[in-house]
């Protein structure tokens, strides 16, 4: 298995060098930065200053030269300037990549919970109320635009908020700008009031999906032959179900997981958004909306490498998960 | 069976939950009565002519924390450098740093006596003005502020003393880039006498915005923190070097003003990137104490976000670009008073005279902006939240401004009158009037595209409108929407025909007029060129009478509305909403933003 995790860490390479080239044609072909900053001050610039923006952002120079610049930067931990002024990006995407990972890393332990939950449950009551009622809200989660569900979630934390006289549920950012009484606890508490409504946003995106694929592997698994043996030897139904049923049920899921990041990490862009989380997804949009082609390349750089590492992971976990498979 | 019902229950509550929270978001529960004119309680007065400056006053008592909402991060803190120009960058530092005048709501300027007590023209020639600081003001360190503050400030942005970065640096680093040298160009000295206390400045030219001048929305940086960190001599800045002023300018670009030493009610305490600005009264300051316990500036890069964040309590100022649901919202928030005000923002359309046909045909520009009802396009767009709005008759000023004076209406222009704009082609020689225009050497006149920036709906609807409009000429229209991050390079690239967007007036509109409507000028996207208009304007930013100067400005923008290059459309609205339980807080549209007079925001008594 090292031969063959060697093997795809090296495929992944050209892989990267390639993908990444395109992106950046594209992304130095979608706009000019510099025109935008000509035009979009009052008083506008002189020209002295447009030109020296245009050095700076390296807008002088031909666009294969200002990639191999970029990616031979990037080696040497230099992600290239910004058309922000004294924005180091390197700095600011790592401490970026760490507000986003909690998002996504709570609202995939919600969903992954959440969907192992309903789905196991909607399998063993299949065609009851229950099943029918969760597989309608699956299917209402999964067709319901993340934004919407957003701003909805929203004005139920202000219900809460308003109905129990606090301030615990938090709509904006990852934490008050301050405490009355600053301690630990309160600071903790704080924090998981600012967590809870975009986890759950950002967990209903993968739980629809992911509670139809339990479901599914559930049913399949219960109705195989090892199962009914099991019970047929006098085993307890909720022995038969969790030592020997939801193990293989869960390898689908496991899988499906991994491969879900680059899903996840695109609906962080809009739960971000919306609820003013300074993580990956708004540098993304930021980076877009201001033509800033190295924040644009930096975040797809990172976004692409994690993407590449849980496929991988994905892989791996499938062999581990299932004795059948074996890589050489 | 008790699985399955306690299930289907649990199922239920949360779709019932979803639809009681649905039809609360539509019903938008109770609370702040919208009143008329576009205002209600605590603002209401605003909107009445002469209260600008004076609405929500009201005592304060001490203590309480009042956040308010800026739109986008700070990345560079030096408001007099190009880069660092930005509304919330003048916004966040009003609380810490001192100007000699403030823009105030009504769009007049006031002079900010706790850093000097006159400020006076004592010859128009040479135009002498001599300022007066006050005996107590002084930085929080302790340091005086004298002439050698101005003298700082002058230096730095007259663009000569210390100049752009040379070709060769391509860090941007080795100069500095004021956001302009207007008038600080003109200057010929700055002297202090009276131990530093009165300052006095010479023009080598006569500026008539001189009260644009050390201040207007671009405050004072500590003279002394930049000799200190660029090893100059104390309290010589004339005699400091490009290299010793780029240092200071540097040091002031990079580092956020809770690193030095600063003069105003408030002293920043904390800035967290992206994420907020701490305040606390500063008790060094020697003007009057600010009451509130400590104020916040809060990071919130998505409007619409902005009331629902009011709605919780997570801030208690918000200061957004309106829009119908928007104000929809905020008008359901109890306890939260808000006014639509008139903005210095203009809309407009501009005609691009690079276009071979638009810019050779004097009539057909004049007939396009005849043809074009700008009534119509206020009632089915802002008029929808801002029933007050009101069309916009000239190009420099705006109403409440000293110098405004209705130049457009007598031309026809914006009136919609389809009969006079026909008058105009068909005089012209135009054939296919009405059904498809062909100009007097038998060419089809356009398609012309209308360009608009994507997203922005009232503006897709002004170039619906339009469309309609120039189609009773006999002109087809296409409208061409503009990436969100695009119109710099379609203005710049004059990638457009027609296209509507919007300039932000200046209180000191003379200057500003310079930037925009003469030949080759930065702003003057569309090609406009008038010798005329260029000798007006030059010599209006020389006449150090105001009136005087208004007038020849108003002169200039007669000529340039026959030559209708720019229809002027309406004042964009702007939208202030606080809580009721603060006070003093006010629509001010110009460059400083509401937190013009952030000393004195408090909780009410």
């Amino acid at each position: 298995m090292l031969a063959y995790t060697v093997r795809r860490i090296l495929v992944s390479i050209p892989v990267l060098i390639v993908s990444t080239f395109i992106v950046f044609l594209v992304v130095v072909n979608s706009g000019d930065p510099v025109a935008n900053f000509a035009t979009s001050r009052q008083p506008p610039p002189s020209k002295a200053a447009v030109t020296a923006f245009a050095r700076h952002i390296h807008a002088d120079q031909p666009a294969v030269e200002r990639y191999w610049n970029w990616i031979t930067g990037v080696l040497h931990g230099d992600w290239g300037p910004s058309v922000q002024p004294n924005l180091d990006i390197g700095h600011d995407l790592f401490t970026r990549f760490r507000v986003t990972v909690t998002l996504v890393a709570a609202a995939m332990l919600l969903a992954l919970v959440m969907s192992i939950v309903f789905g196991v449950f909607s399998a063993i009551r299949q065609y009851s109320a229950a099943d029918y009622t969760i597989t309608f809200l699956g299917f209402l989660f999964l067709a319901m635009p993340v934004f919407w569900f957003a701003v909805l979630l929203k004005q139920a934390g202000i219900w809460f908020n308003q109905e129990t006289g606090s301030q615990f549920l938090g709509t904006i950012g990852e934490k008050s700008p301050y405490l009355e009484v600053d301690t630990t606890w309160n600071e903790f508490t704080d924090r998981v009031g600012h967590l809870i409504l975009p986890t759950i946003t950002l967990a209903l995106v993968s739980f629809a999906s992911w509670t139809r694929y339990t479901r599914a592997s559930m049913l399949e698994v219960l109705d195989s032959d090892y199962v009914r043996l099991a019970r047929a030897k006098g085993l307890r139904r909720g022995r038969v179900l969790t030592r020997h049923a939801l193990r293989t049920a869960l390898i689908p899921l496991a899988t499906v997981t991994a491969l879900d990041i680059a899903i996840i990490l695109g609906g962080a862009v809009i739960t971000e958004t919306i609820f003013q989380w300074h993580g990956m997804g708004e540098m993304l949009v930021q980076a877009a909306t201001t033509l800033d082609v190295y924040r644009t390349m930096a975040w797809l750089l990172l976004s692409a490498v994690v993407v590449i590492v849980f496929n991988l992971f994905a892989d791996l976990l499938y062999a581990v998960l299932d004795p059948r498979i074996r890589y050489d | 069976m008790r699985a399955h019902s306690s299930a289907l229950t649990r199922g239920l509550a949360l779709t019932a939950g979803l639809v009681l929270t649905l039809a609360a978001c539509s019903s938008g529960g109770g609370g702040g009565s919208g009143g008329t004119k576009g205002t209600s309680a605590g603002l209401t007065s605003c909107a009445t002519e002469g209260k600008a400056d004076t609405c929500n006053s009201g005592t304060t008592k001490a203590g309480g924390t009042f956040t308010y909402v800026i739109e986008k991060n700070i990345q560079q803190w030096n408001v007099q450098d190009t880069n660092g120009n930005t509304f919330e960058n003048a916004e966040a530092l009003s609380p810490v740093l001192p100007q000699v005048y403030v823009p105030q709501p009504d769009f007049s300027v006031k002079l900010n006596t706790d850093l000097v007590t006159s400020a006076t023209q004592t010859s128009a020639s040479p135009q002498t003005i001599v300022y007066k600081i006050n005996p107590k003001a002084s930085w929080n360190d302790g340091t005086a502020i004298t002439a050698d503050d101005f003298v700082y400030y002058w230096r730095t942005n007259d663009g000569k003393d210390c100049p752009p970065p040379p070709a060769s640096d391509s860090t941007q680093t080795k100069g500095c880039l004021p956001e302009s040298t207007a008038g600080y160009d003109r200057i010929k000295s700055v002297t202090g006498s009276d131990n530093g206390k009165t300052v006095t400045v010479v023009m080598a030219k006569p500026y008539a915005d001189w009260k644009s001048l050390f201040g207007a929305g671009y405050p004072f940086y500590p003279a002394h923190v930049a000799e200190k960190v660029s090893g100059a001599t104390a309290g010589d800045a004339a005699h400091m070097t490009a290299a010793q002023m780029t240092q200071g300018w540097q040091y002031f670009q990079k580092n956020p003003p809770t690193k030095y030493a600063t003069a105003g009610p408030y002293k920043m305490t904390e800035w967290v990137d992206n994420d907020h600005a701490t305040y606390e009264p500063d008790p060094k300051w020697t003007g009057k104490k600010a009451t509130l316990q400590r104020l916040i500036f809060k990071v919130i890069s998505d409007a619409t976000q902005e009331p629902i964040a009011l709605r919780n309590n997570e801030v208690q100022g918000i200061y957004p670009q309106p829009e119908v649901d928007l104000v929809n919202q905020v008008k359901a928030i109890p306890n939260v008073t808000y006014t639509i005000g008139s903005g210095l923002t203009w809309e407009h359309f501009d005609l691009n005279l690079h276009n071979p046909v638009i810019g050779k045909y004097l009539a057909l520009r004049q007939a396009m902006f005849t043809a074009i009802s700008v009534k119509d396009i206020m009632a089915k767009t802002v008029a929808q939240f801002d029933p007050g709005v009101k069309q916009l008759y000239n190009h420099n000023f705006v109403p409440g401004t000293a110098g405004y004076k209705d130049v457009v209406s007598a031309s026809g222009q914006g009136s919609g009158d389809l009969t006079k704009a026909k008058k105009y082609l068909t005089d012209a020689k135009f054939t296919g009037v009405g059904t498809a225009l062909k100009s007097p050497d038998g060419k089809t006149v356009g398609p012309f595209n209308c360009r608009y920036t994507t997203g922005n709906q009232i503006r897709q609807s002004e170039c619906q409108i339009l469309q309609s409009d120039l189609a009773n000429l006999g002109i087809k229209v296409t409208i061409k929407p503009i990436g969100a991050a695009d119109l710099g390079t379609v203005l710049a690239g004059h990638q457009y025909d027609i296209i509507v967007f919007a300039w932000v007036a200046s209180p000191f509109a003379i200057s500003g007029a310079q930037q925009l409507w003469t030949t080759g000028a930065g702003g003057n996207y569309g090609g406009y060129s008038n010798k005329q208009v260029d000798s007006l304007i030059s010599t209006a930013i020389g006449e150090t009478d105001q009136t005087k100067a208004a007038a020849l400005l108003n002169q200039a923008d007669q000529i340039m509305v026959n030559d209708a290059y720019v229809l002027p459309l309406y004042q964009k609205p702007t939208f202030l909403a606080v809580q009721t339980r603060f006070v003093n807080m006010r629509n001010n549209s110009t460059n400083v933003g509401p937190p013009y007079n952030v000393g004195e925001w408090g909780l009410k008594k």
